[in-house]
């Protein structure tokens, strides 16, 4: 076990020596909260990731499996890591059926190259494509049918993240309200158990109870329960008409009043989104003066039918002036596209300024969400941390990220209290808090995964049975699992 | 432990009137809405978390199989105690035990009546979205384990993606929660889980659901056809369109004749098909869209389209898609309910397969079906006294469900897998799907006393 090379060459015959990369740039390129794995193997195909895994199991090593890496930071430290299987080459578009609007994948293929393969012939795409930075392949674009669909998932890091990354981390976004999450969208996978079988469940069709629905299972399992490697996800129809209303408030109590105002109609807005003034001028506002230096600004997206579209516009100016509004204005589709994929992507644009920069996500009853949003504000404040903060109106879910510049001594502490508070307030709401992102030496002072469910027996239980050598991503999910 | 004492260990727990064991009471307990069959050794009617949980722990500890039961309308053989045990009743646990409409949810307990609480709520001006063909007999705790459709699925998607938390009994009585009204709680999706595990993994006493507004304005509409395939590119043009409508259901000529005969809802009887749709959402743009779909209805060569003027209208629109299963019964004695799903655009094909399989069982079949998620319900009648017929019924049903695996589809869309489906399970999993469902099922149920024999094969018969 001295030499790394040893340990994995045994892989070699079975997935090409290519495919193993164990020299100190590429191990380090993929430590994990600052510990380096032994090897980095990019696999081809489901056959390999088997062989893999199952050689993994025999020797009881340490597996964690990543796509881009945008949220390898999710988690504890690993308690074991040996090997890191990248599905990065594993980016095959499988059956695009937009006539069934389905869409079956493998698991590296990246979000935005989903979204614009389904766009129209004329370029409407539910991301806006000439934002995308093109890496190394170019945007697909091929066989679009003339209506155009998408992919209705909101995820951040929309113009990196994988489709696997996304649906293992559960990710979603604001407009999630209209358009729920990963697990209501997912019909079926193809992965890799822990044991190194190769397992399929669901498929083609939105209606399918032939067993237990275990794509939901692989749904936010981040990991432990084996590899994602192809999935099959339920599209829709692009929406005819996309737009934003941005309105800014002085107040949290006039911009609620906003937000719980449109809930409460018969309108049916895509995402309802408080932020205040650090989040807002985290992205966008700069195309928007009229915000100026507003505490809060309420984002309302707008995808639907055209009539539908025009009536919530109206509908909402003037409601939004109603709640006294300081000002407010629409963005077209194309900038609301630009929007919403920034605000997807706040927390790794803020990470870039702030290297200390903590993320946590807040959940708690949908109905509770301005006391939280009141007691991040006050808790922060009082700390002295500057914050950004985002709420999920409707859904029940609030995003912070702590700006800090770094993490020693006196400010590690402040924002390890702060966030404890924050966690009480979440529990005493029904909810909990995520630690989403934290340097790999403040995580040993928190809870990661906020406070542990009532199910936390029962899923060590499963998580036993599935993986009984403990291999996959040992330390890093939900109660140490 | 004997039969006698076992039925005073329970009758302490949920009270002796609570328990029943004379033969008739067996009996009736031995059946449900599907061609199964067996009696189970006693049934417990409890009516608390508490009382299931000691339950639970007795038979776990007594190595006695529990099959939960709701209204029995399981088409699939699920409530059916194949082998014996005890089967709980959950008649009593029927209470709507909140409403919470500034968090959405309804809580309640596994025997409230799908269409009670969907009632109860749409006085407030919410829906409980999924609405399976039994809703006004099943039970919320029968749709939660069998994961059950409807019409509405189409758009809204089905029971797992409208439940939201769950309170559990395990095998050996120890009670918790999954899920709750705060989403993403995090951990393993239990619910998500447990959502369609008929009774297998463990038993649920309490359940969050998810409720929604309701739609500000509906346009329903109906469609008559000279062949199945204008009725299928019909269906397939409006989605086409960029139009998702709430439901697209379709019937054949077989179960138009038969509704007709029953109630007069003015269907044409040389017609192929009929299509009744939809739409559903905020007022603006639905009057637009509705011309549209009559344009391609128009294009597919529509003989007769309708489009509900009023709530009255609408009723009559839909009172022979409600009415078809019961006309069906003028036909022939019994019939047997199909269920297999295949990617939408493969209907017309499917379809013609199915009935070319009919009339080589020599069985006629009819069909009534959600057109637009590819959910077919071929309605295979037959009589019951006649054991040829029985016996040819099976194999057709068998080959029906093969020709929807080989068109990509699924051997079940709503019902389930139950008993009924056990030998066909092979046709859509290989051995290490299999072998992976008989771990997460030993993970929570390892002495195999939640509702055995059903839903997963014996290991022998999976090859």
């Amino acid at each position: 076990m001295t030499n790394p090379q040893d340990r994995f060459q045994d892989l070699a015959p079975s997935i090409g020596e290519s495919s193993i990369r164990t020299d100190p740039e590429t191990v380090a390129a993929y430590a994990v909260d600052g510990m380096r794995p032994g090897a980095v193997v990019f696999p081809k195909d489901t056959q390999a990731v088997a062989h893999i895994v199952a050689y993994a199991n025999r020797k009881g090593l340490a597996v964690v499996p990543t796509g881009s890496g945008t949220k390898i930071d999710r988690g504890n430290p690993p308690r074991r890591f040996d090997l890191v299987v990248c599905l990065s080459r594993m980016d095959h578009m499988i059956d695009v059926d937009t006539a069934n609007l389905t869409l079956t994948v493998e698991a590296g293929v990246k979000f935005r190259d989903i979204q614009a393969r389904l766009a129209t012939e004329d370029d409407r795409c539910y991301l806006p494509l000439e934002d995308l930075e093109t890496e190394a392949g170019e945007v697909v674009c091929s066989e679009r049918e003339h209506r155009g669909s998408f992919l209705p998932i909101d995820a951040p890091w929309g113009d990196r993240a994988t489709v696997g990354g996304i649906i293992a981390s559960n990710s979603s976004g604001p407009r999630r309200l209209l358009y729920n999450h990963p697990r209501d969208v997912i019909i079926g996978v193809r992965f890799v158990s822990p044991t190194g079988a190769i397992v399929g469940m669901g498929g083609k069709t939105v209606k399918n109870v032939s067993g237990y629905d275990i794509s939901k299972l692989m749904v936010g399992s981040m990991g432990t329960l084996g590899i994602l490697c192809e999935t099959t996800l339920r599209l829709l129809p692009l929406p005819e008409r996309m737009e934003t209303l941005l309105a800014a408030f002085d107040r949290l109590s006039d911009a609620a009043a906003f937000s719980d105002g449109i809930l409460a109609g018969r309108l049916l807005p895509a995402a309802v989104e408080v932020m205040n003034r650090r989040a807002a001028a985290g992205f966008g506002s700069n195309q928007w003066p009229g915000a100026g230096d507003a505490p809060y600004v309420v984002a309302v997206a707008l995808e639907a039918f055209d009539q539908a579209v025009a009536r919530m516009k109206r509908d909402a100016a003037s409601l939004a002036d109603e709640c006294g509004a300081r000002d407010q204005t629409v963005l077209d589709e194309h900038r609301h596209g630009g929007f919403w994929l920034q605000a997807g992507n706040l927390t790794p644009a803020a990470a870039r300024k702030y290297p200390g920069l903590v993320a946590a996500k807040l959940t708690y009853e949908m109905s509770r969400w301005k006391e939280i949003a009141a007691l991040a504000e006050t808790t922060l404040s009082a700390a002295g941390i500057a914050h950004t903060y985002m709420a999920h109106s409707g859904i029940g879910i609030g995003k912070i990220n702590l700006l800090l510049a770094e993490n020693g001594g006196q400010t590690a502490s402040t924002a390890i209290d702060a966030l404890n508070t924050l966690l009480d307030g979440c529990r005493r709401a029904g909810g909990n808090l995520v630690v989403q992102r934290a340097p790999a030496r403040l995580k040993p002072k928190l809870n990661i995964w906020g406070a542990a469910g009532g199910d936390a027996a029962v899923t060590r239980r499963l998580k036993d049975h599935l993986d009984p050598n403990g291999i996959m991503c040992p330390g890093r999910f939900v109660g140490g699992l | 432990m004997d039969r006698g004492e076992m039925i005073r260990h329970l009758a302490e727990i949920v009270g002796a009137e609570n328990v029943l064991s004379s033969d008739m009471d067996l009996e009736l307990y031995s059946y449900d809405a599907s061609l199964d069959k067996a009696r189970p050794d006693l049934v417990v009617l409890p009516d608390s978390t508490d009382h299931v949980s000691r339950v639970m722990a007795l038979a776990h500890r007594e190595h006695i199989p529990i099959v939960a039961r709701g209204s029995g309308t399981n088409l699939t053989g699920g409530s059916v105690p194949v082998k014996g045990g005890i089967v709980v009743h959950f008649s009593r646990m029927n209470r709507i035990l909140e409403i919470d409409l500034a968090n959405r949810t309804a809580t309640v307990e596994p025997g409230v009546i799908t269409l009670d609480l969907q009632s109860a709520v749409l006085k407030r001006g919410f829906v409980y979205a999924p609405d399976p063909a039994s809703q006004k007999v099943s039970t919320l705790g029968g749709n939660f384990s069998e994961n059950s459709g409807g019409p509405h699925c189409l758009k809204y998607g089905l029971t797992s993606n409208h439940i939201l938390g769950a309170q559990m009994v395990l095998d050996d009585g120890t009670v918790f929660w999954t899920g709750g009204k705060a989403l993403d709680n995090p951990g393993y999706d239990l619910t998500g889980l447990f959502v369609g595990s008929e009774g297998t993994l463990a038993l649920a006493t309490r359940l969050i659901l998810k409720l929604i507004p309701a739609a500000e304005a509906v346009k329903t509409m109906l469609a008559v056809f000279e062949t199945i395939e204008d009725g299928a590119n019909t269906v397939s043009a409006i989605i086409a369109e960029g139009i998702i409508p709430a439901t697209l259901e379709m019937m054949d000529n077989i179960v138009m004749r038969a509704v007709q005969e029953t109630i007069d809802v003015g269907f044409p009887l040389d017609a192929a098909c009929v299509l009744i749709i939809e739409l559903d959402g905020m007022r603006d743009g639905l009057e637009e869209k509705a011309e549209k779909i009559m344009e391609i209805c128009r294009r597919n060569r529509v003989r007769d389209f309708k489009l509900a003027q009023d709530e009255a209208q609408r009723a009559v629109l839909w009172s022979g898609r409600k009415g078809a299963f019961g006309a069906v019964g003028r036909v022939r004695p019994s019939y047997m309910c199909c269920d297999g799903t295949v990617p939408r655009t493969k209907l017309p094909r499917v379809l013609a397969k199915v009935m070319e399989a009919g009339r080589k069982y020599d069985l006629p079949i009819g069909n009534v079906f959600h057109a637009g998620d590819g959910n077919l319900h071929p309605l295979i009648m037959f009589d019951d006294r006649d054991p040829d017929e029985v016996k040819r019924v099976h194999l057709l049903g068998s080959e029906i469900l093969k020709i929807c695996a080989e068109a990509g589809g699924t051997i079940s869309g709503e019902h389930g897998v139950g008993l009924e489906k056990l030998k066909e399970t092979h046709l859509v999993f290989c051995h290490a799907d299999l072998e992976f469902e008989r771990r997460v099922k030993q993970a929570f149920d390892p002495k195999g006393i939640m509702n055995p024999g059903k839903m997963i094969p014996e290991p022998d018969c999976a090859t």
